[in-house]
């Protein structure tokens, strides 16, 4: 890998309708239209009931900080500029936990719990990534 | 009862390369020195061995054929594991397997590693497991700059330190526990270093938090062979045999995160805990004890959460409670249960968790000195993601 880029997300056939949902800042859920469970990451397969008959659900964008960390070692040289840096897994309203940075915050001010609402960062011209910020 | 596994083998001889940092040998170098230290140790020949079960492979090493091949061995049976932690179980259930099957009779475990030489495979560029389809599975999230596993320890760490009112103050006791067994262990890095205190823990600089640089593990260099091979031919050969009396393999699903308590709420968990049922503790039922026969706990301290996590997943400790459980000495030798004598991956090397089990094969001999456990007659290899091996002598 180039370590003076950050790394993109790599995009396969089951997550790419996510990230066409975050270029359209929608955040997606992948649901189950035989049982009404949503899950993620987007899996070909219904992890609950395994059926196939899979859709898309826009999600409200809330949730909570269930698990935290600042990094403020350099392990990959694009990141140094912003040592140290935020990464958290956030607990959507609907359950399922994605990662991303918490942005607009002290790290200090970080707290398993806290409320949080999604925001899109167009990084480039083809992808997108949802991060979050304090809920208002 | 299992009688298929319970002391149908056993580890006949061990050998070691010296461990250290920035070591000159290459891998093929360093797991020679360890195999013929192997091969003296048992009384086995190189022609014995039939077998070759490695830890190591694509990206970091070698791969089987290339070990082979450089040793001048003619096997009949490969098994290729690679370079992590949870693989280490695997690496040596699967000889026992072959011995017991009949596909081999003699396999040499063989774990070599130069991890300085290779440290931007690290969490560095060329890191590419977070890149994988799926992702990394210790929480890595190169987008977002998580591209270590440290991280997924950390994560876990933290929402622990939530729940349960933890603190890293208490999380210094693994470290502290781990140095002082190092202090007793020439062959440790940090042998010959002071004691730790929680000062000296708190005071070093902040890796990801919660994890302080004395809460990762040391980066190494160095090499360990283990020699598998049946009860009956161990009994003709020079060593007291070290048998394996139980065995589980580890447990994977939604519930599970490699670094966290089962059902804690580390990726898609749930977040409601269970606590141990007969699948956590079948190692126990199969090699004929109950969990408060074992006299040593030995795993995989990459990061000092995971000795905790291990712990609860067990039931040593109730949920919750590990880092208060630890606190007073518990963990170090000559507390309720000593755990990683010679030190660990925090404090003596890295050599992909084999340190440890060279270090309780010693200790089943009994020739530990200084640091041996009184009266060893069962030590446990567990982890926190739940793979298991009872070994007994």
């Amino acid at each position: 890998m180039d370590a003076s880029q950050k790394p993109l997300p790599r995009i396969t056939p089951d997550t790419e309708p996510f990230w066409e949902g975050c270029r359209r800042h929608e955040l997606l859920l992948a649901e189950c239209n035989a049982c009404k469970k949503v899950h993620l990451p987007p899996s070909p397969v219904c992890p609950f009931c395994f059926s196939d008959d899979l859709g898309w659900r826009q999600a409200s964008g809330r949730g909570t900080v269930s698990a935290w960390t600042v990094v403020h070692r350099e392990w990959f040289e694009a990141f140094r500029d912003d040592l140290p840096y935020n990464a958290a897994q956030i607990e959507l309203e609907e359950g399922p936990r994605l990662t991303a940075n918490v942005v607009n915050i002290e790290n200090g001010e970080i707290k398993v719990g806290m409320a949080v609402e999604v925001v899109f960062d167009d990084v480039t011209d083809e992808v997108t990534l949802p991060r979050f910020r304090a809920a208002k | 009862m299992n009688d298929i596994v319970r002391d149908k083998v056993a580890i006949v001889g061990i050998g070691r390369s010296d461990f250290g940092r920035f070591l000159p040998e290459s891998q093929l170098k360093l797991g020679s020195i360890a195999l013929k230290a192997a091969l003296a140790d048992s009384g086995l020949e190189r022609s014995d061995i039939d077998g070759l079960s490695i830890h190591m492979g694509w990206p970091l090493g070698l791969d089987y054929d290339q070990v082979a091949e450089g040793y001048g061995l003619d096997v009949r049976y490969v098994n290729q594991m690679w370079t992590h932690g949870r693989f280490i179980a695997y690496t040596l259930q699967h000889a026992a397997l072959a011995v017991i099957s009949g596909m081999a009779d003699v396999v040499a475990c063989v774990t070599a590693i130069s991890f300085t030489r290779e440290r931007n495979i690290l969490g560095g560029p060329g890191d590419m497991e977070g890149m994988r389809e799926g992702g990394g599975t210790h929480g890595e999230s190169p987008p977002y700059g998580l591209t270590a596993p440290a991280a997924g320890a950390a994560l876990a760490y933290q929402r622990y330190m939530a729940l349960y009112g933890a603190t890293t103050e208490q999380l210094a006791a693994v470290p502290i526990a781990f140095r002082k067994h190092a202090r007793l262990n020439p062959q440790a890095y940090t042998y010959g270093l002071s004691e730790l205190t929680v000062d000296d823990h708190q005071s070093q600089r902040m890796i990801v938090d919660p994890l302080r640089l004395f809460d990762c593990s040391l980066i190494s260099d160095g090499a360990v062979v283990v020699l598998v091979t049946s009860a009956e031919r161990a009994r003709d050969l020079k060593q007291k045999p070290v048998y394996i009396a139980g065995m589980q393999g580890l447990r994977s699903g939604r519930e599970e995160f490699i670094f966290s308590p089962r059902g804690m709420g580390l990726n898609q968990q749930s977040g409601t805990r269970a606590s141990a049922d007969e699948r956590d503790l079948a190692v126990y039922a199969m090699a004929g004890i109950e969990r408060k026969d074992i006299d040593g706990l030995y795993t995989y301290d990459a990061f000092s959460p995971l000795p905790l996590f291990v712990l609860e997943r067990f039931g040593f400790s109730p949920e919750g409670e590990a880092a208060r459980w630890v606190q007073g000495g518990r963990i170090e030798l000559g507390g309720e249960l000593p755990m990683n004598t010679s030190g660990g991956l925090l404090c003596e090397a890295h050599i992909g968790g084999w340190n440890s089990i060279y270090e309780l094969t010693s200790q089943l001999r009994g020739v530990c000195g200084e640091r041996q456990i009184d009266g060893a007659k069962h030590l446990q290899w567990a982890t926190c993601w739940g793979d298991s091996l009872v070994f007994r002598n």
